[in-house]
């Protein structure tokens, strides 16, 4: 590893400075960062630690604020335990439940874990090609060993996938990110968080260098009764989703008043699966439906020869999921 | 289920616990990379990023310009290592082990190219990646099933046959299939590392990883050209090796050399990614099967044909077809052996060499044609026994399969199962029973064994043997405590350091078998000796501290040495195992759980209950790490492992583990050895990845070929 | 916020030649820094003697009740901190990358991979390793446990095991077999001990003991 500078910022203003310069780079719990920075997949000259700002905390629904608060600095541990949140939104709590394993999770904060870079073995590899580390290198999983790749929204350029789970769960549940900036605050909606590859596959999200993550805000919903996260993986924990799906419903007497799909392992970020959650709304809660509303989801979805098992994979894991949420298994 | 420690199955907190355990669960214990001593020095290596070819130019200048840098060494400035040059008036041989640092010559991705030294270990981790390489790349081949047709026989030994070839043919009921092993890294969790410091010109000594201290102590020796008393290696405490540590590695020459160049002490320590390149592993093996069986079941005729990778510079072979040429009574088996050179590193021994591989296939063949010939797979076993050996006609020593059998049998309740797949469901998920059994030489060699009862009644026992974890320790010191008639904590056994006397590497389940009988000699000596002292009419068993005292005596002492026996002439000798499995299999998503396993080992007379039995699961979990999620993958345009790593290479985590039901005969075996004791290590292994592959057919209908059967394999 | 006022977290930087160098850092809000120029200095190997003294800073933590005051570079890990300047070898380097929880050790009473975590961060941090878990000669109840049920075999996971294992009772995860298992998980062991450091961990559970 590189030698670098190591400063600790008092105040979010004061990252907001240092961050903005080029070379920097944040670190929270440091899991992912450190990694890659063994690698030499990253080498930057200044090591912004944030852990000291005020950035913890997660906040109840009071009054009519419907909505949790989530610091960006709060651990993924302290989110999985947290009452309020295993209450509220045990469908967040499961899928950070589903990983990493409990140390990493001790370690591992919320902003760094949307922040986490893909796990693709050819961007890991510093001397295999890789358009997300280097660009311009080529795509060394297009043509090579993919089977942990992306099935939707992957560009020629790069088929890497998002490795979180907890991501799936908060786009599922339509949370928004706050990230402060030099100029102020602004939000972006999770969805739109985590970006596709496109002709950029080194810019993994729409954060610009100079902001930071500062909260995730989660609107109260009423799933928590039906909610269930299923991770497909090679082994029983501690191993990253060859297909994770994230779903949540509102029933009312059989019949689906509102549903929520997200998948992970198979984009450049965690997929939304708009149509099949549409496709439910008004239906009973079948494992016919669910199955319908899998096929609906897989439209647009590409294998690449080593992952085209997930154009399977994915549909039957839907399935069982939604049939794990609405009480059918 | 409670019972006494001398019955079958042992819970886990029954026998004697293991002498070292304080140690190990203190932190206290020792490894390799671990030692303190004054102007230590950090070693790092830099691998080679191509796969064939040679070094054109090798930039170490920022390198060496780096903070705390002592030294680069490369092919270009290494010191020659004398074993390694060519002898006047001698041919050079064509194949051999790696040469480290000899010449711009590259042969797998990863070889070492050059080593850096630097002061501290950061600083030489940084300054190796600033080594810069280029090279002239030549076409690497690294992949086996797409260059089979360049297979060769070994020493030209790659050919059995008796009776009739390709009997199976003609068979009424038979079954031909291809099965794959892919290459599987031992990944013990000990990094591999070894300190090297030179005392002096031609007296080096090493803290490192090894097996066997006294082969290192001669490999090192042999390369240094120095007598092997001046090597002195100690290996306390292995953290694990499953046979990666059976042999001296480049890195271990590299240290020693970076020593040299130093004159300070270096410890090198292998990364998580070098112990896929640089450690060996099991070899991907391609093989073929026919198997054919009459209306009732007895075989006429069994087809086995394998072919493994080795490197270029190197011929690695094990014994994947023995299985079917010993395990069942077949009058007709023709089997075929082949190498195929790729561009990859030498692979070496891991746990069941060769006959796990090997029993992967066959025992899966044999469950193919239970269901061809419609006849449960058990049964299909038993109407196949083979009583003597059957390549020999010699009689076993002791052979109890057939009891293993039953005892399994009953304890996983294979009566539930059903053989018709798909039959039986479990809260949403197919239940399916397999079985697969295994097979293991029992070896032993011979062994020298000092045995020193000090005044306070301590007895210390000392012999250059490793641990790699069984426990040897602990079962030799219940071997000498029984001897001896003294408490077990009265007992020292001092291991893993050349300079005691003589013991065989830890390899080939061998080590109770050889050191064991050592030690009950040098126990039966001294007893003779103070019997002596006593004069006639002594006790077997006196109060030897008191004898020491009335007889003024510090200690006494003797030194024995236990030969490697005979008996192998005249019997097969084998130790057997059969494991049962259920599993629950997810049809749609291919999600495979292990839900039930229990595991017989036939391995004659058990020393040490509790450790045996930790043996016995660790086994079959390794197995169960070789069915389901196992397999170093390369990029064959590369010739790159692309999951060397710990988050991409699975190995098995507790939560795919459940209990596991470790049953043991424990009826002795009269011929292989005093104590009856034959090796459990690898039949733990041998047999495991096909009961998990049959349970998973019986389940839900699909049956995997290729390992590791994981979901995508599984599913739809 | 403009000031040169150190933080709490400068305390311990009292080398005051090394706070002119600091002051001549734009970056006057932030503490605790390797200056650039140093680490140029040291890459380019210009004054071996100027890098040796700013390549390194300060680092006080407490060590299983021992305060300890280290010079350490940013970039060293809490687990080879431990394992390379403070002789503490019972936390074990199994893959250096968080993939395997053998270099599992507590902070503030918590388990992490110490592996991941930059020793710089640790400063005023309270760490527990394998060594500062028994009471002297007695035993933690769950190296106890681990010793009669042989919850190893080559003994080299096994810190990491039973500094998770407290862990996961200390958490509340040591229900049942299953939960912990899955809490478990993060601790590879090659050996395959899993059973008996599950049944290791039921003993100390529902044996009452504190953990």
């Amino acid at each position: 590893m590189k030698q670098f500078q190591y400063v600790r910022p008092a105040t979010i203003q004061a990252a907001l400075d240092v961050i903005s310069k080029p070379g920097s780079k944040i670190i929270a719990g440091g899991t992912n960062l450190v990694d890659l920075m063994k690698r030499g997949v990253t080498a930057p000259d200044k090591i912004v630690d944030i852990n000291h700002l005020p950035l913890k905390g997660i906040s109840e629904p009071i009054g009519n604020v419907m909505t949790v608060s989530i610091g960006a600095l709060a651990l993924n541990s302290e989110v999985a335990e947290n009452s309020r949140i295993k209450e509220l939104f045990p469908l967040l709590s499961m899928a950070l439940n589903a990983g990493a394993s409990p140390q990493l999770r001790n370690m591992a904060t919320v902003g760094g874990n949307m922040m986490q870079r893909t796990r693709c073995g050819y961007f890991y590899d510093t001397t295999m090609p890789c358009n997300k580390r280097q660009p311009g290198t080529g795509c060394g999983a297009m043509e090579g060993v993919n089977r942990m790749h992306a099935i939707f929204g992957a560009s020629d350029q790069c088929i890497a996938v998002h490795p979180s789970d907890m991501c799936v769960a908060l786009a599922a549940l339509d949370a928004t990110v706050e990230v402060a900036g030099k100029k102020g605050k602004r939000y972006i909606h999770f969805a739109d968080f985590h970006r596709l590859p496109g002709e950029k596959p080194q810019i993994d999200n729409n954060l610009a260098p100079d902001e930071l993550i500062v909260r995730v805000i989660i609107p109260t919903n009423n799933f928590s009764r039906n909610s269930y996260y299923l991770k497909i993986r090679d082994r029983q924990s501690y191993a990253f989703a060859l297909v994770s799906v994230a779903a949540a419903l509102e029933i009312d007497n059989g019949i689906i008043k509102n549903a929520r799909l997200a998948m992970g392992g198979v984009a450049h970020k965690p997929w939304r699966l708009f149509e099949a959650e549409q496709f439910l709304v008004g239906k009973t809660a079948s494992e016919e439906n669910f199955a319908k509303a899998a096929g609906l989801a897989m439209k647009g979805a590409v294998g690449h020869g080593g992952n085209s098992f997930k154009l399977k994979l994915a549909p039957a894991t839907i399935t069982e999921a939604l049939k794990h949420a609405a009480g059918l298994v | 289920m409670k019972k006494a420690i001398n019955v079958t199955m042992p819970s886990s907190a029954e026998g004697m616990s293991r002498v070292d355990g304080r140690l190990k669960v203190t932190g206290a214990a020792k490894y390799s990379a671990e030692y303190t001593m004054p102007g230590l020095t950090y070693g790092v290596l830099v691998g080679s990023t191509i796969t064939k070819g040679h070094i054109l130019t090798i930039d170490t200048k920022a390198a060496g310009r780096a903070p705390g840098v002592l030294a680069v060494v490369t092919h270009l400035n290494s010191p020659k290592v004398p074993g390694d040059q060519p002898e006047k008036g001698k041919p050079v041989p064509d194949k051999g082990a790696l040469k480290v640092f000899y010449d711009n010559k590259i042969y797998y991705n990863g070889q070492p190219i050059a080593v850096v030294v630097a002061d501290t270990f950061e600083r030489a981790l940084y300054a190796a990646s600033l080594v810069k390489a280029q090279y002239k790349a030549e076409k690497h081949i690294t992949n086996l099933p797409d260059n089979r047709d360049k297979g060769f026989a070994p020493r030209g030994e790659g050919v059995y046959k008796r009776g009739a070839a390709d009997a199976w043919q003609s068979a009424p009921f038979k079954v031909e299939q291809e099965y794959i092993v892919p290459t599987v890294t031992h990944n013990p969790m000990e990094l591999h590392a070894i300190i090297a410091r030179w005392d002096a010109d031609d007296k080096l000594t090493v803290w490192d990883k090894t097996q066997g201290v006294n082969d290192t102590r001669d490999d090192l020796a042999r390369l240094f050209k120095i007598p092997a008393a001046n090597v002195l290696v100690h290996s306390q405490f292995v953290g694990g090796a499953f046979g990666s540590a059976l042999r001296t590695w480049p890195h271990e020459v590299a240290a020693v050399l970076a020593a040299k160049v130093v004159s300070k002490p270096v410890k090198v320590v292998l990364s998580r990614a070098d112990m896929f390149t640089s450690v060996g592993y099991r070899p991907f093996t391609w093989q073929k099967i026919g198997i054919g069986a009459t209306a009732d079941g007895k075989l006429t005729g069994i087809t086995h044909e394998a072919a493994g990778q080795t490197s270029s510079y190197e011929n690695f072979t094990e014994g994947p077809v023995g299985v079917s040429q010993n395990m069942y009574a077949c009058p007709n088996v023709n089997t075929k052996y082949n190498l195929v050179s790729l561009d990859i590193a030498t692979p070496t021994w891991m746990r069941g060499p060769g006959e796990a591989t090997g029993a992967f296939a066959l025992e899966s063949a044999l469950d193919e044609l239970s269901y061809a010939v419609n006849i449960d797979p058990l049964e299909l076993r038993i109407k196949n026994y083979a009583e003597v050996e059957p390549s020999s006609g010699k009689p076993f020593s002791t052979k109890f399969l057939k009891e293993a059998y039953q005892l399994g049998a009953d304890h996983i309740g294979w009566g539930d199962r059903k053989q018709v797949p798909r039959s039986v469901k479990q809260d949403g998920w197919y239940v399916g029973y397999g079985m697969g059994s295994g097979m293991f030489g029992a070896y032993r060699s011979g062994a020298t064994v000092r045995a020193k009862m000090m005044a306070d009644g301590t007895l210390i026992l000392q012999t250059a043997v490793s641990d790699i974890g069984p426990g040897t320790g602990t079962a030799m010191t219940i071997i000498a405590a029984e001897q001896m008639n003294i408490p077990a904590d009265k007992i020292r056994f001092e291991l893993g350091d050349s300079s005691l006397p003589p013991a065989p590497t830890q390899g080939g389940s061998a080590t109770v078998a050889s050191v064991g009988p050592a030690v009950v000699k040098a126990c039966t000596d001294l007893k003779e000796k103070f019997q002596k002292l006593i004069g006639n009419g002594g006790e077997d068993h006196p109060d030897y501290a008191k004898v020491l005292k009335e007889h003024n005596l510090p200690s006494l002492e003797v030194t024995s040495s236990s030969d490697g026996g005979n008996g192998m002439e005249k019997y097969a000798m084998n130790s057997w195992s059969v494991h049962f499995v259920k599993v629950l299999v997810n049809a749609a998503t291919g999600v495979v759980k292990i839900d039930k396993v229990a595991c017989v080992s036939d391995c004659g007379k058990v020393i040490s209950p509790k450790t045996a039995r930790s043996q016995v699961i660790g086994g079959a979990i390794g197995g169960i790490g070789m069915a389901l999620m196992e397999e170093s993958i390369i990029d064959h345009r590369y010739g790159r492992y692309i999951n060397n790593n710990f988050a991409d290479y699975h190995v098995p985590v507790n939560a795919d583990i459940p209990q596991i039901d470790a049953l043991f005969i424990n009826k002795p075996d009269p011929i292989i050895n005093v104590m009856g004791a034959k090796g459990m290590a690898e039949i733990a292994l041998i047999g495991m990845a096909a009961a998990v592959a049959n349970a998973v057919y019986n389940a839900c209908g699909k049956r995997v070929r290729d390992l590791p059967i994981t979901p995508d394999k599984v599913m739809g | 916020m403009k000031s040169d006022k150190p933080t709490p977290e400068t305390t311990d930087v009292k080398d005051s030649s090394r706070r002119d160098f600091l002051k001549q850092s734009t970056l006057l809000t932030a503490v605790a820094v390797t200056p650039v120029v140093a680490i140029k200095a040291a890459n380019d190997h210009m004054d071996e003697h100027l890098a040796a003294v700013f390549e390194k800073m300060p680092l006080k933590m407490e060590v299983n009740g021992k305060t300890v005051n280290l010079s350490v570079e940013p970039r060293s890990t809490l687990l080879d901190i431990l394992r390379e300047q403070l002789d503490l070898t019972g936390t074990k380097k199994g893959c250096d990358h968080g993939q395997c929880g053998a270099c599992t050790v507590h902070v503030d009473g918590h388990r992490i991979n110490s592996c991941l975590t930059l020793g710089i961060m640790m400063s005023g941090k309270k760490i527990t390793t394998i060594e500062g878990l028994a009471k002297g000669d007695q035993l933690h109840p769950m190296q106890e446990a681990f010793i009669k049920h042989d919850g190893f075999q080559c003994g080299y996971c096994t810190p990491g095991q039973i500094m998770s294992a407290v862990s996961c009772i200390r958490e509340g995860h040591a229900g049942s077999e299953h939960e912990i298992r899955e809490y478990m998980s993060g601790n590879v062991c090659r050996c395959g001990a899993y059973p008996n450091i599950v049944n290791a961990i039921l003993e100390v559970k529902d044996g009452g003991f504190a953990v």
